[in-house]
Protein backbone atom coordinates (compact mmCIF):
# COMPACT_ATOMS: atom_id res chain seq x y z
CA UNK A 1 0.00 0.00 0.00
CA UNK A 2 1.98 3.25 -1.03
CA UNK A 3 -0.20 6.33 0.61
CA UNK A 4 0.74 9.88 0.40
CA UNK A 5 0.35 12.20 3.29
CA UNK A 6 -0.54 16.01 2.84
CA UNK A 7 0.33 18.57 6.02
CA UNK A 8 2.18 15.18 7.10
CA UNK A 9 4.51 17.36 9.94
CA UNK A 10 1.51 18.66 11.45
CA UNK A 11 -0.22 17.14 14.84
CA UNK A 12 -3.15 15.21 12.82
CA UNK A 13 -0.71 14.51 9.79
CA UNK A 14 1.42 12.57 12.16
CA UNK A 15 -0.75 10.82 14.04
CA UNK A 16 -2.13 9.57 10.45
CA UNK A 17 1.43 8.90 9.31
CA UNK A 18 1.94 6.84 12.78
CA UNK A 19 -1.51 4.83 11.83
CA UNK A 20 -0.46 3.79 8.49
CA UNK A 21 3.75 3.17 9.54
CA UNK A 22 1.36 0.81 12.56
CA UNK A 23 -0.17 -0.91 9.62
CA UNK A 24 3.04 -1.39 7.41
CA UNK A 25 1.91 1.03 4.41
CA UNK A 26 4.49 2.81 2.61
CA UNK A 27 4.47 6.62 2.40
CA UNK A 28 5.68 9.97 0.43
CA UNK A 29 5.31 12.79 2.91
CA UNK A 30 4.68 16.37 2.33
CA UNK A 31 4.30 19.35 4.07
CA UNK A 32 6.19 22.95 3.54
CA UNK A 33 8.14 22.63 6.66
CA UNK A 34 11.31 20.09 5.38
CA UNK A 35 12.83 20.00 8.94
CA UNK A 36 9.56 18.27 10.33
CA UNK A 37 9.43 16.04 7.35
CA UNK A 38 12.74 15.23 7.54
CA UNK A 39 11.68 14.52 11.42
CA UNK A 40 8.28 12.56 10.88
CA UNK A 41 10.42 10.43 8.49
CA UNK A 42 13.47 9.13 10.77
CA UNK A 43 10.63 8.47 13.55
CA UNK A 44 8.15 5.97 10.97
CA UNK A 45 11.48 4.36 9.64
CA UNK A 46 12.61 4.00 13.56
CA UNK A 47 9.30 3.04 14.84
CA UNK A 48 8.04 1.01 12.02
CA UNK A 49 10.47 0.11 9.51
CA UNK A 50 8.69 1.15 6.51
CA UNK A 51 9.50 2.96 3.42
CA UNK A 52 9.06 6.69 3.69
CA UNK A 53 9.87 9.42 1.15
CA UNK A 54 9.47 12.95 1.33
CA UNK A 55 9.59 15.88 -0.36
CA UNK A 56 8.60 19.03 0.79
CA UNK A 57 6.18 21.26 -1.27
CA UNK A 58 4.21 24.40 -1.27
CA UNK A 59 0.80 23.23 -2.36
CA UNK A 60 -0.63 26.67 -2.82
CA UNK A 61 2.18 26.96 -5.44
CA UNK A 62 1.59 25.76 -8.92
CA UNK A 63 5.24 25.09 -9.94
CA UNK A 64 6.18 23.28 -6.36
CA UNK A 65 3.83 20.44 -7.05
CA UNK A 66 5.28 19.98 -10.49
CA UNK A 67 8.62 20.01 -8.84
CA UNK A 68 7.20 17.18 -6.32
CA UNK A 69 5.31 15.45 -9.48
CA UNK A 70 8.76 15.50 -11.38
CA UNK A 71 10.73 13.26 -8.53
CA UNK A 72 7.17 11.00 -8.54
CA UNK A 73 7.35 10.66 -11.80
CA UNK A 74 11.25 9.97 -12.22
CA UNK A 75 10.73 7.50 -9.26
CA UNK A 76 7.46 6.00 -10.92
CA UNK A 77 6.11 5.97 -7.96
CA UNK A 78 2.06 5.46 -8.12
CA UNK A 79 -0.34 4.83 -4.79
CA UNK A 80 -3.31 3.31 -3.47
CA UNK A 81 -4.22 6.15 -0.81
CA UNK A 82 -4.07 9.87 -0.66
CA UNK A 83 -4.30 11.52 2.87
CA UNK A 84 -5.39 15.14 2.57
CA UNK A 85 -4.52 16.81 5.70
CA UNK A 86 -2.40 19.93 5.27
CA UNK A 87 -4.91 22.93 5.87
CA UNK A 88 -5.00 26.28 8.26
CA UNK A 89 -7.16 28.24 10.10
CA UNK A 90 -6.70 31.84 11.29
CA UNK A 91 -9.49 32.44 13.93
CA UNK A 92 -11.39 36.22 14.42
CA UNK A 93 -13.89 38.44 12.42
CA UNK A 94 -13.37 38.61 8.70
CA UNK A 95 -12.68 42.64 8.46
CA UNK A 96 -9.75 42.16 11.75
CA UNK A 97 -7.88 39.36 10.22
CA UNK A 98 -4.87 40.86 7.19
CA UNK A 99 -7.01 40.73 3.34
CA UNK A 100 -4.45 38.40 2.23
CA UNK A 101 -4.38 35.80 5.08
CA UNK A 102 -7.98 35.05 5.11
CA UNK A 103 -7.53 34.59 1.11
CA UNK A 104 -4.85 31.71 1.83
CA UNK A 105 -7.13 30.21 4.04
CA UNK A 106 -9.15 29.02 0.55
CA UNK A 107 -6.29 28.58 -1.59
CA UNK A 108 -5.00 26.41 0.89
CA UNK A 109 -7.48 24.35 1.81
CA UNK A 110 -9.41 24.31 -1.30
CA UNK A 111 -7.66 25.06 -4.13
CA UNK A 112 -4.30 23.48 -3.55
CA UNK A 113 -6.55 20.51 -2.28
CA UNK A 114 -8.06 20.27 -5.23
CA UNK A 115 -4.70 20.34 -7.26
CA UNK A 116 -2.66 17.52 -4.98
CA UNK A 117 -6.26 15.31 -5.70
CA UNK A 118 -6.50 16.00 -9.37
CA UNK A 119 -2.72 15.02 -9.57
CA UNK A 120 -2.24 12.04 -7.39
CA UNK A 121 -5.52 10.76 -9.30
CA UNK A 122 -3.65 10.43 -12.15
CA UNK A 123 -1.42 8.42 -10.35
CA UNK A 124 -3.18 6.17 -8.67
CA UNK A 125 -2.11 2.43 -9.54
CA UNK A 126 -3.52 0.85 -12.04
CA UNK A 127 -6.16 -2.00 -11.18
CA UNK A 128 -5.90 -1.40 -7.53
CA UNK A 129 -7.91 0.06 -5.20
CA UNK A 130 -8.08 3.39 -4.40
CA UNK A 131 -8.85 5.68 -1.34
CA UNK A 132 -9.06 9.38 -1.16
CA UNK A 133 -10.06 11.22 2.37
CA UNK A 134 -10.59 14.68 2.74
CA UNK A 135 -9.97 16.54 6.20
CA UNK A 136 -13.31 18.54 6.61
CA UNK A 137 -14.76 19.62 9.70
CA UNK A 138 -17.49 19.90 12.41
CA UNK A 139 -17.57 23.23 11.28
CA UNK A 140 -18.70 22.54 8.03
CA UNK A 141 -21.81 21.60 9.35
CA UNK A 142 -22.78 24.92 10.51
CA UNK A 143 -22.23 28.62 9.40
CA UNK A 144 -19.53 29.78 11.82
CA UNK A 145 -19.34 33.30 12.71
CA UNK A 146 -15.57 34.37 13.79
CA UNK A 147 -14.62 31.33 11.64
CA UNK A 148 -16.14 32.55 9.02
CA UNK A 149 -13.81 31.61 6.19
CA UNK A 150 -12.35 28.54 7.60
CA UNK A 151 -16.59 26.91 8.11
CA UNK A 152 -17.28 27.88 4.52
CA UNK A 153 -13.90 25.92 3.12
CA UNK A 154 -14.58 22.86 5.15
CA UNK A 155 -18.22 22.76 4.21
CA UNK A 156 -16.88 23.33 0.31
CA UNK A 157 -14.75 19.86 0.98
CA UNK A 158 -17.20 18.08 2.35
CA UNK A 159 -19.64 18.73 -0.82
CA UNK A 160 -17.05 18.20 -3.13
CA UNK A 161 -15.88 14.86 -1.37
CA UNK A 162 -19.44 13.39 -2.05
CA UNK A 163 -19.34 14.33 -5.35
CA UNK A 164 -16.48 12.86 -6.25
CA UNK A 165 -17.57 9.99 -4.47
CA UNK A 166 -20.40 9.49 -6.79
CA UNK A 167 -18.07 10.23 -9.38
CA UNK A 168 -15.13 7.93 -8.96
CA UNK A 169 -17.57 4.79 -7.71
CA UNK A 170 -17.58 2.53 -10.77
CA UNK A 171 -13.62 3.28 -10.68
CA UNK A 172 -13.12 1.43 -7.65
CA UNK A 173 -12.52 4.14 -5.51
CA UNK A 174 -13.94 5.14 -2.38
CA UNK A 175 -13.76 8.92 -0.77
CA UNK A 176 -14.38 9.73 2.79
CA UNK A 177 -14.96 13.26 4.35
CA UNK A 178 -13.47 13.51 8.42
CA UNK A 179 -15.11 15.50 9.84
CA UNK A 180 -13.94 15.88 13.18
CA UNK A 181 -14.44 18.42 16.10
CA UNK A 182 -11.18 20.19 18.04
CA UNK A 183 -8.07 17.92 18.34
CA UNK A 184 -5.74 18.65 20.13
CA UNK A 185 -2.51 18.65 17.83
CA UNK A 186 -0.31 22.22 19.45
CA UNK A 187 0.39 23.58 22.66
CA UNK A 188 -1.66 25.97 21.95
CA UNK A 189 -4.45 24.29 20.86
CA UNK A 190 -4.89 22.98 25.00
CA UNK A 191 -5.47 26.42 25.69
CA UNK A 192 -8.15 27.14 22.83
CA UNK A 193 -10.21 24.10 23.81
CA UNK A 194 -9.24 24.79 27.74
CA UNK A 195 -11.08 28.47 26.75
CA UNK A 196 -14.29 26.62 25.05
CA UNK A 197 -14.88 25.44 28.86
CA UNK A 198 -17.49 22.21 28.97
CA UNK A 199 -18.13 22.14 25.47
CA UNK A 200 -14.61 22.59 24.27
CA UNK A 201 -13.93 19.08 26.18
CA UNK A 202 -16.85 17.19 25.14
CA UNK A 203 -16.53 17.83 21.73
CA UNK A 204 -12.77 17.54 21.33
CA UNK A 205 -11.74 14.00 19.56
CA UNK A 206 -8.71 11.76 20.53
CA UNK A 207 -6.16 11.94 18.03
CA UNK A 208 -5.19 8.57 17.64
CA UNK A 209 -8.50 7.24 17.58
CA UNK A 210 -9.34 9.30 15.07
CA UNK A 211 -6.62 8.00 13.05
CA UNK A 212 -7.29 4.33 13.70
CA UNK A 213 -10.81 5.04 12.73
CA UNK A 214 -10.64 7.56 9.83
CA UNK A 215 -8.55 4.75 8.06
CA UNK A 216 -11.02 2.07 8.89
CA UNK A 217 -14.31 3.62 8.11
CA UNK A 218 -12.13 5.00 4.45
CA UNK A 219 -11.28 1.34 3.85
CA UNK A 220 -14.71 -0.23 4.80
CA UNK A 221 -16.18 2.37 2.05
CA UNK A 222 -17.91 5.03 4.21
CA UNK A 223 -18.77 8.29 2.69
CA UNK A 224 -18.29 10.21 5.87
CA UNK A 225 -16.85 10.26 9.40
CA UNK A 226 -18.17 12.86 12.48
CA UNK A 227 -15.92 11.43 14.94
CA UNK A 228 -17.62 11.28 18.68
CA UNK A 229 -21.18 10.46 19.50
CA UNK A 230 -22.21 14.12 20.89
CA UNK A 231 -20.37 15.90 17.47
CA UNK A 232 -22.98 13.55 15.14
CA UNK A 233 -26.06 14.90 17.34
CA UNK A 234 -24.81 18.69 16.90
CA UNK A 235 -23.79 17.73 13.36
CA UNK A 236 -27.70 16.21 13.08
CA UNK A 237 -28.77 19.44 14.73
CA UNK A 238 -27.38 21.74 12.50
CA UNK A 239 -29.59 20.06 9.84
CA UNK A 240 -32.81 20.80 11.46
CA UNK A 241 -32.39 23.99 13.04
CA UNK A 242 -32.49 27.28 10.61
CA UNK A 243 -29.05 28.28 9.73
CA UNK A 244 -29.88 32.32 10.84
CA UNK A 245 -30.54 31.02 14.36
CA UNK A 246 -27.37 28.62 14.38
CA UNK A 247 -25.02 31.64 13.18
CA UNK A 248 -26.31 33.43 15.64
CA UNK A 249 -26.16 30.83 18.81
CA UNK A 250 -21.89 30.59 17.35
CA UNK A 251 -21.28 34.10 16.87
CA UNK A 252 -22.69 34.55 20.76
CA UNK A 253 -20.09 31.67 21.55
CA UNK A 254 -17.10 32.22 20.05
CA UNK A 255 -16.85 35.97 20.89
CA UNK A 256 -16.90 34.67 24.83
CA UNK A 257 -14.31 31.71 23.98
CA UNK A 258 -11.80 34.09 21.91
CA UNK A 259 -12.05 37.01 24.25
CA UNK A 260 -10.42 34.58 26.96
CA UNK A 261 -8.05 32.92 25.34
CA UNK A 262 -6.52 35.32 22.66
CA UNK A 263 -5.54 37.69 25.50
CA UNK A 264 -3.38 34.91 26.72
CA UNK A 265 0.04 35.64 26.29
CA UNK A 266 2.18 32.35 26.25
CA UNK A 267 5.82 31.94 26.24
CA UNK A 268 5.92 28.61 25.61
CA UNK A 269 4.94 29.51 21.45
CA UNK A 270 6.69 27.97 19.67
CA UNK B 1 34.25 22.72 41.65
CA UNK B 2 32.31 20.11 39.51
CA UNK B 3 30.65 20.59 36.31
CA UNK B 4 26.93 19.25 35.94
CA UNK B 5 24.70 19.42 33.80
CA UNK B 6 20.75 19.76 34.48
CA UNK B 7 17.80 19.57 32.44
CA UNK B 8 14.04 21.02 32.99
CA UNK B 9 16.32 23.40 35.10
CA UNK B 10 14.42 26.87 35.05
CA UNK B 11 11.84 25.75 37.51
CA UNK B 12 10.52 23.53 40.29
CA UNK B 13 12.85 20.32 40.77
CA UNK B 14 15.28 21.35 38.44
CA UNK B 15 15.80 24.49 39.57
CA UNK B 16 15.97 23.94 43.26
CA UNK B 17 18.79 21.61 42.63
CA UNK B 18 20.86 23.77 40.51
CA UNK B 19 20.31 26.35 43.15
CA UNK B 20 21.34 23.83 45.32
CA UNK B 21 24.52 22.56 43.82
CA UNK B 22 25.84 25.73 41.90
CA UNK B 23 25.55 27.56 45.64
CA UNK B 24 28.09 25.45 46.55
CA UNK B 25 30.38 26.27 43.80
CA UNK B 26 29.55 23.33 41.27
CA UNK B 27 29.35 24.69 37.82
CA UNK B 28 26.16 24.13 36.27
CA UNK B 29 25.31 23.73 32.53
CA UNK B 30 21.24 24.52 32.96
CA UNK B 31 18.88 23.17 30.04
CA UNK B 32 15.35 24.92 30.33
CA UNK B 33 12.58 24.84 27.72
CA UNK B 34 12.59 28.57 26.10
CA UNK B 35 15.08 31.64 26.80
CA UNK B 36 12.91 33.64 28.60
CA UNK B 37 12.37 30.74 31.50
CA UNK B 38 16.44 30.58 31.77
CA UNK B 39 16.56 34.46 31.78
CA UNK B 40 13.85 34.46 34.67
CA UNK B 41 15.66 31.58 36.77
CA UNK B 42 18.64 33.03 36.20
CA UNK B 43 18.01 36.07 38.09
CA UNK B 44 15.85 34.37 40.60
CA UNK B 45 19.45 32.13 41.30
CA UNK B 46 21.81 35.46 41.23
CA UNK B 47 19.35 37.35 43.06
CA UNK B 48 20.43 35.25 46.29
CA UNK B 49 23.72 33.75 45.26
CA UNK B 50 25.07 36.35 42.94
CA UNK B 51 28.52 34.47 42.32
CA UNK B 52 27.35 31.44 41.19
CA UNK B 53 28.50 30.05 38.13
CA UNK B 54 25.67 28.52 35.42
CA UNK B 55 25.72 28.60 31.57
CA UNK B 56 21.66 28.53 30.59
CA UNK B 57 20.54 26.19 27.51
CA UNK B 58 17.44 26.57 25.43
CA UNK B 59 16.10 23.68 23.87
CA UNK B 60 12.91 22.09 22.97
CA UNK B 61 14.16 18.20 24.82
CA UNK B 62 11.08 16.54 22.97
CA UNK B 63 12.18 16.89 20.11
CA UNK B 64 15.79 14.49 19.08
CA UNK B 65 17.03 17.02 16.99
CA UNK B 66 16.90 19.45 19.75
CA UNK B 67 18.11 17.00 21.92
CA UNK B 68 21.36 16.78 19.93
CA UNK B 69 21.85 20.29 19.20
CA UNK B 70 22.29 21.37 22.77
CA UNK B 71 24.54 18.11 23.35
CA UNK B 72 26.75 19.46 20.81
CA UNK B 73 26.97 23.55 22.23
CA UNK B 74 27.48 21.27 25.76
CA UNK B 75 30.34 19.45 24.14
CA UNK B 76 32.11 22.47 22.64
CA UNK B 77 32.00 24.17 26.32
CA UNK B 78 33.30 21.06 27.67
CA UNK B 79 36.19 20.68 25.84
CA UNK B 80 36.54 24.39 25.56
CA UNK B 81 36.21 25.64 29.15
CA UNK B 82 36.46 22.89 30.87
CA UNK B 83 38.56 19.45 31.11
CA UNK B 84 36.39 17.66 28.92
CA UNK B 85 34.76 15.97 32.25
CA UNK B 86 30.99 16.06 32.98
CA UNK B 87 31.12 15.00 36.99
CA UNK B 88 26.92 14.50 36.74
CA UNK B 89 23.84 14.43 34.44
CA UNK B 90 20.92 14.90 35.85
CA UNK B 91 17.49 14.24 33.52
CA UNK B 92 14.96 15.90 35.11
CA UNK B 93 13.18 17.53 32.11
CA UNK B 94 9.46 16.15 32.51
CA UNK B 95 5.42 17.00 31.26
CA UNK B 96 2.41 15.65 31.66
CA UNK B 97 -0.14 15.81 29.30
CA UNK B 98 -4.13 14.97 28.92
CA UNK B 99 -4.14 13.93 25.52
CA UNK B 100 -2.27 12.00 22.76
CA UNK B 101 0.32 14.51 21.19
CA UNK B 102 3.33 13.66 19.22
CA UNK B 103 6.36 15.65 18.90
CA UNK B 104 8.18 16.41 15.54
CA UNK B 105 8.83 12.43 15.43
CA UNK B 106 6.11 11.57 15.55
CA UNK B 107 7.02 10.05 19.47
CA UNK B 108 4.33 10.29 22.05
CA UNK B 109 5.55 13.28 24.25
CA UNK B 110 5.50 12.11 27.57
CA UNK B 111 7.73 8.96 26.56
CA UNK B 112 9.51 11.38 24.32
CA UNK B 113 10.64 14.48 27.16
CA UNK B 114 9.71 12.21 30.61
CA UNK B 115 12.85 9.68 29.58
CA UNK B 116 13.81 9.39 25.98
CA UNK B 117 15.32 12.70 25.68
CA UNK B 118 17.72 11.45 28.93
CA UNK B 119 18.57 8.43 27.08
CA UNK B 120 20.01 10.11 24.22
CA UNK B 121 21.10 13.04 25.68
CA UNK B 122 23.23 10.82 28.03
CA UNK B 123 24.36 8.87 25.19
CA UNK B 124 25.50 12.18 23.59
CA UNK B 125 27.45 12.90 27.10
CA UNK B 126 28.59 9.71 27.72
CA UNK B 127 32.67 10.06 26.97
CA UNK B 128 32.43 12.62 29.35
CA UNK B 129 30.73 11.26 31.90
CA UNK B 130 33.16 8.17 31.91
CA UNK B 131 36.16 10.48 31.67
CA UNK B 132 34.72 11.91 35.23
CA UNK B 133 33.75 8.33 36.54
CA UNK B 134 30.08 10.49 36.76
CA UNK B 135 26.69 9.90 37.81
CA UNK B 136 23.71 10.29 35.81
CA UNK B 137 20.41 11.09 37.54
CA UNK B 138 17.02 10.50 36.37
CA UNK B 139 13.62 12.09 37.59
CA UNK B 140 11.77 9.12 38.11
CA UNK B 141 8.58 8.77 40.35
CA UNK B 142 6.79 6.29 43.11
CA UNK B 143 4.09 6.24 40.18
CA UNK B 144 6.69 3.99 38.04
CA UNK B 145 5.08 1.29 40.50
CA UNK B 146 2.47 -0.93 39.62
CA UNK B 147 2.88 -0.96 35.78
CA UNK B 148 4.92 -2.81 32.99
CA UNK B 149 6.02 -1.18 29.75
CA UNK B 150 3.75 -1.69 26.55
CA UNK B 151 6.24 -3.38 24.75
CA UNK B 152 3.81 -3.72 21.70
CA UNK B 153 3.01 -0.39 21.49
CA UNK B 154 5.08 1.59 23.74
CA UNK B 155 4.28 4.92 22.76
CA UNK B 156 0.41 3.46 24.09
CA UNK B 157 -1.25 4.75 20.61
CA UNK B 158 -3.54 2.02 21.16
CA UNK B 159 -6.14 3.09 24.11
CA UNK B 160 -4.17 5.61 25.02
CA UNK B 161 -4.31 6.88 28.71
CA UNK B 162 -2.04 9.85 29.52
CA UNK B 163 -1.65 8.96 33.47
CA UNK B 164 -0.57 5.52 32.20
CA UNK B 165 1.51 7.03 29.83
CA UNK B 166 3.28 8.76 32.46
CA UNK B 167 3.80 6.14 34.90
CA UNK B 168 5.16 4.35 32.12
CA UNK B 169 7.98 6.69 31.26
CA UNK B 170 8.97 6.80 34.68
CA UNK B 171 9.42 3.17 34.81
CA UNK B 172 11.63 3.60 31.40
CA UNK B 173 13.60 5.85 33.77
CA UNK B 174 14.40 3.68 36.23
CA UNK B 175 14.65 0.94 33.59
CA UNK B 176 17.14 3.23 31.99
CA UNK B 177 19.28 3.55 35.26
CA UNK B 178 19.58 0.15 35.42
CA UNK B 179 20.73 -0.32 32.29
CA UNK B 180 23.30 2.23 32.74
CA UNK B 181 24.93 0.29 35.52
CA UNK B 182 24.68 -2.97 33.83
CA UNK B 183 26.75 -1.35 31.37
CA UNK B 184 29.31 1.03 32.72
CA UNK B 185 29.49 0.65 36.42
CA UNK B 186 32.75 -1.46 35.33
CA UNK B 187 33.73 2.28 33.88
CA UNK B 188 33.17 3.73 37.60
CA UNK B 189 29.85 5.30 36.09
CA UNK B 190 26.43 5.37 38.41
CA UNK B 191 23.33 5.87 37.81
CA UNK B 192 20.25 6.64 39.53
CA UNK B 193 16.56 7.00 40.04
CA UNK B 194 14.81 9.63 42.09
CA UNK B 195 11.25 9.52 43.48
CA UNK B 196 11.35 13.28 44.37
CA UNK B 197 7.81 12.57 46.22
CA UNK B 198 4.73 14.97 45.99
CA UNK B 199 5.81 17.89 44.50
CA UNK B 200 4.13 21.31 44.08
CA UNK B 201 5.45 22.10 40.68
CA UNK B 202 4.43 23.84 37.18
CA UNK B 203 4.10 19.73 36.15
CA UNK B 204 0.52 19.38 35.00
CA UNK B 205 -0.30 22.81 34.01
CA UNK B 206 -0.75 22.20 30.81
CA UNK B 207 -3.58 19.46 30.91
CA UNK B 208 -6.93 19.94 31.36
CA UNK B 209 -10.17 17.20 32.59
CA UNK B 210 -9.93 14.65 34.69
CA UNK B 211 -6.05 14.77 34.08
CA UNK B 212 -5.88 18.10 35.28
CA UNK B 213 -7.84 17.27 38.25
CA UNK B 214 -5.60 14.21 39.54
CA UNK B 215 -2.54 16.72 39.23
CA UNK B 216 -4.10 19.26 41.17
CA UNK B 217 -5.37 16.57 43.64
CA UNK B 218 -2.05 14.91 43.74
CA UNK B 219 0.17 18.30 43.79
CA UNK B 220 -2.39 19.72 47.02
CA UNK B 221 -0.10 17.79 49.28
CA UNK B 222 3.21 18.35 47.32
CA UNK B 223 6.46 19.96 49.31
CA UNK B 224 8.25 22.28 48.44
CA UNK B 225 11.13 21.59 45.31
CA UNK B 226 13.44 22.21 48.02
CA UNK B 227 12.81 18.96 48.95
CA UNK B 228 13.56 16.24 46.34
CA UNK B 229 16.53 19.03 45.51
CA UNK B 230 17.91 17.90 48.75
CA UNK B 231 18.27 13.98 47.29
CA UNK B 232 19.73 15.12 44.26
CA UNK B 233 22.60 17.22 46.46
CA UNK B 234 23.24 13.96 48.31
CA UNK B 235 23.39 11.35 45.05
CA UNK B 236 25.80 14.21 43.95
CA UNK B 237 28.00 14.87 46.51
CA UNK B 238 29.09 11.70 48.13
CA UNK B 239 32.92 11.27 48.19
CA UNK B 240 32.46 7.90 47.50
CA UNK B 241 28.85 6.60 44.93
CA UNK B 242 26.22 5.15 46.49
CA UNK B 243 25.68 1.80 45.23
CA UNK B 244 21.79 1.39 45.22
CA UNK B 245 19.51 2.14 42.21
CA UNK B 246 16.10 3.92 43.47
CA UNK B 247 16.18 7.38 45.60
CA UNK B 248 14.11 8.88 48.44
CA UNK B 249 14.77 11.12 50.79
CA UNK B 250 18.23 10.68 50.57
CA UNK B 251 17.61 6.82 51.43
CA UNK B 252 18.04 3.97 49.14
CA UNK B 253 14.01 2.84 48.31
CA UNK B 254 12.87 -0.49 46.65
CA UNK B 255 11.55 -0.11 43.44
CA UNK B 256 8.92 -2.15 41.13
CA UNK B 257 9.90 -5.97 40.48
CA UNK B 258 9.94 -4.97 36.53
CA UNK B 259 13.44 -3.04 37.06
CA UNK B 260 14.95 -6.31 36.10
CA UNK B 261 18.23 -7.00 33.71
CA UNK B 262 16.07 -8.19 31.47
CA UNK B 263 13.45 -5.66 30.83
CA UNK B 264 16.38 -2.85 31.07
CA UNK B 265 18.37 -4.69 28.08
CA UNK B 266 15.48 -4.65 26.20
CA UNK B 267 14.39 -0.87 26.58
CA UNK B 268 18.03 -0.14 25.88
CA UNK B 269 17.63 -2.10 22.75
CA UNK B 270 13.89 -0.33 21.96
CA UNK B 271 15.45 3.40 22.69
CA UNK B 272 18.50 2.71 20.48
CA UNK B 273 16.35 1.89 17.58
CA UNK B 274 14.05 5.12 18.29
CA UNK B 275 17.24 7.36 18.46
CA UNK B 276 18.90 6.04 15.85
CA UNK B 277 22.54 5.91 17.91
CA UNK B 278 24.60 2.99 19.31
CA UNK B 279 25.83 2.85 22.46
CA UNK B 280 29.65 0.95 23.15
CA UNK B 281 29.00 -2.27 24.88
CA UNK B 282 32.21 -3.26 25.02
CA UNK B 283 32.15 -2.58 29.18
CA UNK B 284 29.27 -5.02 28.84
CA UNK B 285 30.55 -8.55 30.76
Amino acid sequence: MNVVITGAAGGLGRAMANECGRRGYNMFLTDVNGNGLLSIQRGLERQFGVTVATKACDLTDPDSVDEMLAVIDQNGIRFDMLLNIAGLDFEGGFMERERERVVKIVTLNDAATLRITHAILERRRQGGHFIAVFVSSLASMFPMPLKATYAASKRFLLDFATSLRQELKDQDANVLALCPGGMVTRDDTIEAIAAQGFWGDVTTNPLELVARKTLDRALSGKAIYVPGGLNRVLSFAGKLIPRSLVAAVIHWRWNQTQEKWLKKENCMAR
Amino acid sequence: MNTIVVTGATSGIGLESVRLLAGEGHHILAVGHCQANCEKADRDIKAGLPDTKIEWYAADLMQQREVLRVAGEIKTWLDTHGDGRLYALINNAGCARSWYMTTEDGYEQQFALNYLSGFLLTHELLPYLIAAKGRVIMTSSQSHKGIKVHWNDVMLSRHYNPLTAYKQSKLCDVLFAQGLNDLYRAKGLHAYAVDPGLVNTDIGNKTAGIVDLVWKMRKRHGVSPTVPAKTYHYLCNQASAPTALYYYLCKAQKHSREVTKENAARLFALSERLCGVRYETEAAS
